[in-house]
C-alpha cells in the first residue's frame, strides 16, 4: 500500500498576513509532486507547517489514516517526514557518516563509546545505495555544494521510517549535471514509494521531474494538475489568476523622458565592485540579476548605507558625499529596502509613526520638539495618496497586510520628496491586487519627472515596468537592454552568463 | 452604568498596565504598614523618596537605553566613583563647582566609552557596560586607596541637607529628570528616534536616522544622571565611598521593566517609570523596616525582577495575540 499524505483546512496566519488559507489536498506515495507559486504563495509556509517548523493557526493533515502534529522539525524527521532545504542544514566540520547519523551514532550499549567504524559502514552503504564518488570519512567542507545537499538527502534517507521527503528549491545553487544525479536520486526515492514534494520555481524542471503539480496562489491551494495535461502557460495562469501582460499593457507609462538626473562613477564598497550607470528624469530603470549579483549592494554604496570605497554621484551635475543614508535623503535619493521586515518598518511603531519617521525635521520646531498636528496631516497625507488600507493613523503596522505595509514605507520615502527613488523588490511577498497598484505607482512617480530605479526579480515586472534594464552578475553591470529588446532569455542569459 | 463608563474613561488614561503597577504600589504599602506602623508616616515617606531619588535618576537614563535596546550595568559603579571623586577634588581644595562640573564630565567621559564600545566594536551593551562597571569601580578604590574621604565643604553638603517646599533637594531633582525627560522622550525627534531605533536600527538608519549618535546621547544621559545621583549621595553621606551603590543598576532596570518598559527595546515611557521606581521602594524600603535580614533582601529583589521580567514576557505575548488577531479580522 504506498503512502497518502492528506491536508485537511490547513490555516496559518501571521501578524499582516493570511499565510495559508484552508488547504486542503493529498499527497500520493510513489509519486512527485510539484509545489508551484509565486513568492509568498505559501508553499514554503506549509512544508513549515508539515515539519513542524510552525503550529496551524487551524487545521490538520493525516499521514497515512494517521492525524500528525509536530512541535518541531526534529519529531518531524523521527517520524519520517523531511524537508531538504536551499540552504544547507549540515555541518561542515564533520564527516559525512557523522552528519547522515547526527545525534543517533551507533554506540555500544554499556558506555555509550561511538562506533565511528560501524558508522562508517552503515554510510557506506547508502552512499553506494546512492551511486556517490564520496567516502564517509570525508569531511562535509571538502565537498561540493552538490554533494553536501546528497549529504541531506542520505541523512533522511538514512531513517527506515522515511515516509516524505520534501525539496524547497533544491537547484537553485546546482549546474545541470549536478540537477541530473539530483533527479537520479529523487527517482530512486520515488521507485521506493515514498511521497516526493518539490518546490521550485523552474517549470522546465518542473516537468522534467514532477508527477503532478499542485498551484498555489495568494496562500491558497488552487488545484492539482498532471503534468503533460496542462500546458505551462495554463499553469501560469493558474498561479497568477490572470496574465500579467494585461496589467502591464494597461498601465500609464510616462513618454517624456528628460535629460541625465543621477550618473554614477565607478562606485564600490566592500560588498560590490565599481559600476557605473546613468538615470534620467522620468525614467523607470530597471535592474535585473540573480539573487547575490550585487544589486541591492551597488545601491547601499550609493545612498551610503555602505561604505563607499571609490567613485562618484553626480545629482543634476552636483557631486554627493552621501556618507549617510540621511545624507543620501536630504540631497534628495532615497532607498525602499528589500527586507521590509528587517530594514524597512519599525514593527513597534504606528502607522503614522512609521511614514513620520523621515520627516520629523519638517514636522518640528528648531527645538526638535514634534508638532502633532504636522504629524496627522503628513500621516493623512500618505495614507490617502498610497490608499493605504488602514482603521485608524495610530495602528501598529505590523497589523496591516504585506501590501499596505510596504506601501507605508513608500510613502515614508515619497514624503521627503526625493528626486531619486530607489526601490528595492517593492513587490516581494505581496499580493497580486497590491503588486498592480505598485505598478502604476511606479508609472506615476515617472510621470512626475522622478527617476526611479527598479531592482526585482521578477522578470515580466522588469521589462514591463522599465525603460532601459541594467543587468548585473557577480557585482558589476554586464550589459544594458532598452525596453523593446528585453525578453526574459536575453535578461536570463545576461544575468547568468555574462552574455547573450 | 454612568460608574463604568468612569471606570473604562480612567483606564484608557492610565492603561491596564499601569493599573495594575498602582494596585500593586497600595498593596505594598497596605501590607508593609500592617507589619509596621511608621511605614506610612510623613518621614518615612520622605526617607522612601530621598532613597529613590538615586534609583529613579538612573532609571530615567535606562528608559531610554532599554527602549533603545540597549543597556548599562555600570551605573552602581560610576555613582561611587563619582561621590569619591567628588569628595577627592574638594579634600584637595577645589571650589564647588569646578569640581562638580568635573564629576559631570567624569560621566559623560563613561557613558562616551559605554558608547564607543558598543557603537566601534560592535560589543553586547551588557558585556560592555560590564567591562566599565569593573574598571570604574576600580578607579573609585584607587583615587581614594581604597578608604572613603570624608567630606567638609558647607555648600556641597548642602546638596543633601537642603529642602524646597519640605522636600529634599535630591526628590526635586528626580522629579524634574522625570518630566524633563519625559517630555523629551515623548514630544521631539530625539524621542521619537530612540523608539524608531528600538524597534530596528538597520531600518531606522534606512529611513535617515543616526542610530550610533542616538545611542551615544542615551549613554552620555545617563552617565551625567548617574553622576548626579552620585554627587547627591554623597552629599547625604558626608563622605565619597568607593564601595557604594552596588546593584544601583540592579534596582534601575527592575523599576523600569516593571514600568512596561520592553527588555526587547522600542516599547514603554517615563510614566511607567515613575510608577516603577515608586514600587520598588516601597518593596525595598519594606524590607527593610519589616526587619528582613540583608540576605534574604537579595533573594527577594531577584524575585521582584524576574517577577518584572515575567511580566515583560506574558505583555509580549499578549501584544502578539492581539496583533494576530487584529491581523486575522483585517483580512477577514
Amino acid at each position: 500500500m504506498s503512502s497518502v499524505l492528506e491536508f485537511k483546512g490547513i490555516s496559518k496566519y501571521f501578524p499582516g498576513v493570511k499565510a495559508l488559507d484552508n488547504i486542503n489536498f493529498k499527497a500520493y506515495g510513489g509519486e512527485v509532486l510539484a509545489f508551484l507559486g509565486e513568492n509568498g504563495a505559501g508553499k514554503s509556509t506549509l512544508l513549515k507547517v508539515l515539519n513542524g517548523d510552525y503550529q496551524p493557526t487551524s487545521g490538520e493533515y493525516w499521514l497515512d489514516g494517521e492525524q500528525k502534529k509536530f512541535s518541531s522539525p526534529h519529531e518531524a524527521i523521527e517520524e519520517g517526514i523531511s524537508i531538504i532545504y536551499q540552504e544547507r542544514q549540515i555541518l561542515l566540520e564533520l564527516s559525512v557518516a557523522e552528519n547522515i547519523y547526527l545525534g543517533r551514532m551507533p554506540a555500544s550499549r554499556r558506555l555509550g563509546v561511538i562506533d565511528t567504524r560501524k558508522a562508517n559502514q552503515m554510510a557506506a552503504a547508502i552512499i553506494s545505495d546512492f551511486g556517490l564518488p564520496i567516502s564517509p570519512t570525508d569531511k562535509v567542507k571538502d565537498l561540493s555544494i552538490a554533494y553536501q545537499q546528497m549529504v541531506e538527502i542520505m541523512k533522511a534517507y538514512s531513517r527506515d521510517n522515511l515516509k516524505v521527503i520534501c525539496f524547497d528549491e533544491p537547484t537553485a545553487s546546482l549546474s545541470d549535471a549536478e540537477i541530473e544525479s539530483l533527479f537520479e536520486v529523487i527517482r530512486k526515492l520515488k521507485a521506493q514509494g515514498k511521497i516526493i514534494i518539490y518546490v521550485s520555481h523552474r517549470m522546465a524542471e518542473i516537468e522534467e521531474i514532477a508527477d503532478k503539480v499542485a498551484i498555489f496562489k495568494d496562500g491558497r491551494y488552487v488545484d492539482t494538475v498532471k503534468v503533460g495535461e496542462v500546458t505551462e502557460q495554463q499553469m501560469i495562469r493558474m498561479m497568477v489568476g490572470r496574465d500579467l501582460g494585461d496589467i502591464f499593457a494597461d498601465l500609464k507609462r510616462n513618454d517624456r523622458i528628460g535629460e541625465v538626473l543621477l550618473e554614477v562613477k565607478g562606485v564600490s564598497s566592500d560588498y560590490v565592485k565599481e559600476n557605473s550607470f546613468v538615470l534620467h528624469k522620468g525614467e523607470v530603470l530597471g535592474f535585473s540579476g540573480l539573487v547575490g549579483a550585487g544589486r541591492t549592494e551597488l545601491m547601499r554604496a550609493v545612498i551610503g548605507a555602505d561604505k563607499r570605497k571609490s567613485g562618484q554621484v553626480i545629482l543634476e551635475g552636483k557631486e554627493l558625499a552621501n556618507r549617510s543614508p540621511k545624507e543620501a535623503m536630504d540631497n534628495g535619493i532615497v532607498l525602499v529596502p528589500e527586507d521590509r521586515k528587517l530594514q524597512g518598518i519599525l514593527s513597534n511603531l504606528s502607522v503614522a509613526g512609521n511614514i513620520n519617521i523621515a520627516l520629523m525635521d519638517r514636522n518640528s520646531n528648531g527645538l526638535g520638539i514634534i508638532s502633532a498636528r504636522k504629524e496627522a496631516m503628513e500621516a493623512k497625507k500618505g495614507i490617502e495618496e498610497f490608499r493605504i488600507k488602514t482603521p485608524s493613523p495610530d495602528k501598529k503596522i505590523v497589523e496591516l497586510s504585506g501590501g499596505n505595509q510596504q506601501k507605508c514605507i513608500v510613502a515614508r520615502g515619497v514624503g521627503t520628496n526625493p528626486k531619486v527613488l530607489i526601490l528595492d523588490e517593492p513587490t516581494k511577498g505581496i499580493d497580486v491586487g497590491a503588486k498592480s497598484e505598485f505598478y502604476s505607482m511606479i508609472c506615476e512617480f515617472a510621470r512626475q519627472g522622478l527617476g526611479v530605479i527598479l531592482i526585482s526579480s521578477e522578470m515580466p515586472e522588469v521589462i514591463g515596468l522599465s525603460d532601459r534594464i541594467i543587468v548585473m552578475k557577480s557585482l558589476r553591470i554586464v550589459g544594458e537592454v532598452k525596453r523593446e529588446e528585453a525578453t526574459e532569455d536575453k535578461l536570463l542569459s545576461l544575468g547568468m552568463m555574462g552574455e547573450e | 452604568m454612568e460608574n463604568r463608563k468612569e471606570k473604562k474613561g480612567i483606564l484608557s488614561i492610565i492603561g491596564g498596565d499601569k493599573l495594575i503597577l498602582l494596585v500593586a504600589i497600595v498593596i505594598v504599602f497596605v501590607l508593609f504598614t500592617a507589619l509596621n506602623k511608621n511605614y506610612f508616616s510623613w518621614t518615612n515617606i520622605v526617607n522612601l523618596m530621598i532613597a529613590a531619588s538615586l534609583v529613579g535618576l538612573v532609571a530615567v537614563g535606562h528608559t531610554y537605553l532599554i527602549i533603545a535596546g540597549q543597556n548599562d550595568l555600570s551605573p552602581g559603579s560610576l555613582a561611587a566613583f563619582c561621590g569619591t571623586l567628588a569628595a577627592l577634588l574638594l579634600s584637595k581644595g577645589l571650589p564647588i563647582v569646578p569640581a562638580i562640573l568635573i564629576v559631570l564630565a567624569a560621566g559623560v567621559a563613561a557613558g562616551l566609552f559605554n558608547a564607543w564600545m558598543v557603537n566601534s566594536i560592535k560589543l553586547e551593551a551588557f558585556i560592555a557596560t560590564l567591562v566599565t562597571q569593573n574598571i570604574v569601580r576600580g578607579f573609585a578604590y584607587i583615587i581614594c586607596d581604597g578608604k572613603p574621604i570624608s567630606i567638609s565643604n558647607k555648600a556641597y553638603l548642602a546638596i543633601g541637607k537642603m529642602r524646597i517646599l519640605t522636600i529634599p533637594l535630591s526628590v526635586w531633582l528626580m522629579i524634574f529628570a522625570f518630566i524633563v525627560f519625559g517630555f523629551i522622550l515623548s514630544r521631539t525627534r530625539f524621542g521619537r528616534s530612540v523608539y524608531a531605533i528600538g524597534g530596528s536600527k538597520e531600518a531606522a538608519r534606512l529611513a535617515g536616522l543616526n542610530p550610533q549618535r542616538i545611542i551615544t546621547t542615551c549613554f552620555v544621559i545617563i552617565g551625567v544622571l548617574t553622576a548626579i545621583g552620585g554627587i547627591v549621595f554623597s552629599s547625604r553621606m558626608n563622605s565619597g565611598q568607593p564601595a557604594a551603590n552596588v546593584n544601583l543598576e540592579f534596582d534601575a532596570i527592575t523599576a523600569v521593566i516593571l514600568g512596561g518598559v520592553s527588555f526587547a527595546g522600542g516599547v514603554g515611557g517615563m510614566f511607567g517609570t515613575v510608577l516603577g521606581v515608586i514600587l520598588i521602594q516601597a518593596f525595598n524600603t519594606g524590607l527593610i523596616m519589616v526587619n528582613v535580614s540583608t540576605f534574604w533582601q537579595y533573594v527577594a529583589r531577584g524575585a521582584l525582577l524576574l517577577f518584572a521580567l515575567t511580566s515583560d514576557y506574558i505583555r509580549k505575548q499578549r501584544r502578539e495575540k492581539e496583533l494576530l488577531e487584529a491581523a486575522m479580522k483585517n483580512i477577514k
